[in-house]
């Protein structure tokens, strides 16, 4: 079994600043994973890992001259979002970045710093815990900051890690 | 920060070649204003690179720099490649179409004809002459000016100036072993194919100058012929590094579990 899985999420700055939405090839989330993840390639992604493995995040800007950092990284709280289907760009302007997932460990950093400020030195690394449930996918929201402004931080809630 | 970066040298050719100086007729602009460069759009600008390194203290991630050298008041850079050649030739073309209909409207000359033959004679434009040394890229082409109209020998002020080429970077970063500059090829058509690029050391902060070597071409008229005159030039620019710890963004300390709230179902249903 690999120790750590790499999920890697390539981001089309460009075109989603210029159409305000990660959606719609603007996002492709990519992992090594070794148990068939599931949509590859898209905003859907479910990585299927096992518990005690790493799993590292990182983001990639296509146009490799335009940066683009993971601001934050949240799980869902219980019965919250459901389903495959994405809830959609879910933007959220800076400074009120990701309410839904109040009460989570995943939002800690942020909210304090202001935007854009040393993200670059973010490691988004974790294990996976033991007490999540096999076969469920555990939505998490992933939110991109691209540069700085009112519309730079965008989000998504529709990837997944689900354990074996 | 794994990202490449671009600082584009962006020099006012005319002026610089005028005064024999890139000092004030260049202006350096980088992507890293958010990191903390200065001086964006002058001369004088100090780029910022954030080195990181990890918890047990070694370097975390270098970083790469790309230059790319622009002209202004030239052909913008967007123009596809063969755009000056495409010219030379439609202008060619048009004066044998012209050529052949003096050809058949007089068999007799006159100076009709030779007031005609002047006009042809301008309107195909100019070639540069191709020397040994001047071989290359613009050995052979006609000027032309921004519009893209060709321009006779008498009316070079308008020519649009070839792109500055950087041929060295040098200087106390280089030399300190900071960063490690080369020159590249590459498929990229804006930039004529060759670019320079470096590789940052982040583990030694602090602020290293370090200089380009910039190659201009000045329009030259010797014996009736013309030239594209190489002229070589300096700019000096200097990198800002720091240097910070890496950190784990859920925990902020260590790695730890992830921040999956326990003992509940995702997914209703489940």
């Amino acid at each position: 079994m690999k120790t750590q899985v790499n999920i890697v999420a390539v981001v089309d700055v460009i075109g989603a600043l210029s159409v305000k939405t990660l959606l719609d090839g603007n996002l492709c989330m990519v992992d090594d994973g070794a148990f068939d993840s599931a949509h590859q390639g898209t905003a859907d992604l479910v990585t299927v890992v096992k518990p005690g493995q790493v799993v590292s995040w990182t983001a990639l800007a296509v146009d490799l001259q335009t940066p683009v950092e993971i601001k934050n990284i949240s799980f869902a709280p219980a019965g919250g979002r459901n389903g495959a289907a994405p809830s959609g760009p879910a933007m959220s302007p800076p400074g009120t970045q990701g309410t839904m997932t109040g009460g989570t460990h995943g939002q800690a950093h942020g909210q304090e710093e202001s935007e854009g400020d040393k993200l670059d030195l973010d490691v988004w690394t974790g294990v996976v815990p033991h007490w999540m449930t096999p076969g469920v996918p555990y939505q998490y929201r992933l939110e991109l900051q691209m540069y700085e402004g009112s519309n730079s931080v965008m989000s998504i809630d529709s990837p997944a890690l689900m354990c074996q | 920060m794994p990202q490449q970066l671009a600082i584009i040298v962006l020099v006012d050719v005319g002026n610089a070649l005028a005064s024999s100086t890139l000092e004030g007729n260049t202006y350096l602009f980088d992507n890293m204003k958010l990191h903390g460069s200065e001086n964006e759009g002058t001369g004088e600008l100090v780029t910022a690179i954030n080195g990181s390194y990890w918890r047990d203290g070694s370097q975390a991630s270098e970083q790469v720099l790309n230059w790319l050298p622009y002209s202004l008041g030239s052909i913008p850079p967007t123009v596809p490649r063969g755009y000056e050649v495409e010219r030379a030739r439609q202008t060619d073309e048009q004066a044998l179409a012209e050529l052949q209909e003096l050809a058949a409207k007089s068999t007799v000359p006159s100076s009709d004809a030779e007031a005609e033959l002047n006009r042809i004679r301008r309107s195909v434009g100019t070639r540069i002459k191709t020397t040994r040394r001047t071989r290359g890229r613009m050995s052979g082409q006609k000027i032309v000016d921004v519009t893209g109209q060709v321009v006779t020998e008498d009316a070079t002020a308008a020519a649009s100036h070839p792109a500055p080429v950087i041929t060295d970077i040098y200087g106390e970063a280089v030399e300190s072993k900071i960063m490690y500059p080369a020159e590249y090829g590459s498929p990229d058509m804006v930039t004529d194919g060759w670019y320079w690029s470096a590789t940052v050391d982040t583990s030694r902060p602090g602020t290293y100058s370090y200089m380009m070597r910039v190659q201009l071409h000045k329009l030259v008229q010797t014996n009736g012929e013309l030239r594209w005159d190489p002229v070589n030039l300096t700019c000096a620019s200097a990198l800002k590094i720091t240097s910070e710890p890496r950190r784990n963004a859920f925990t902020k300390a260590g790695v730890g579990p992830l921040p999956i709230p326990p003992a509940v179902r995702p997914g209703r249903g489940a």
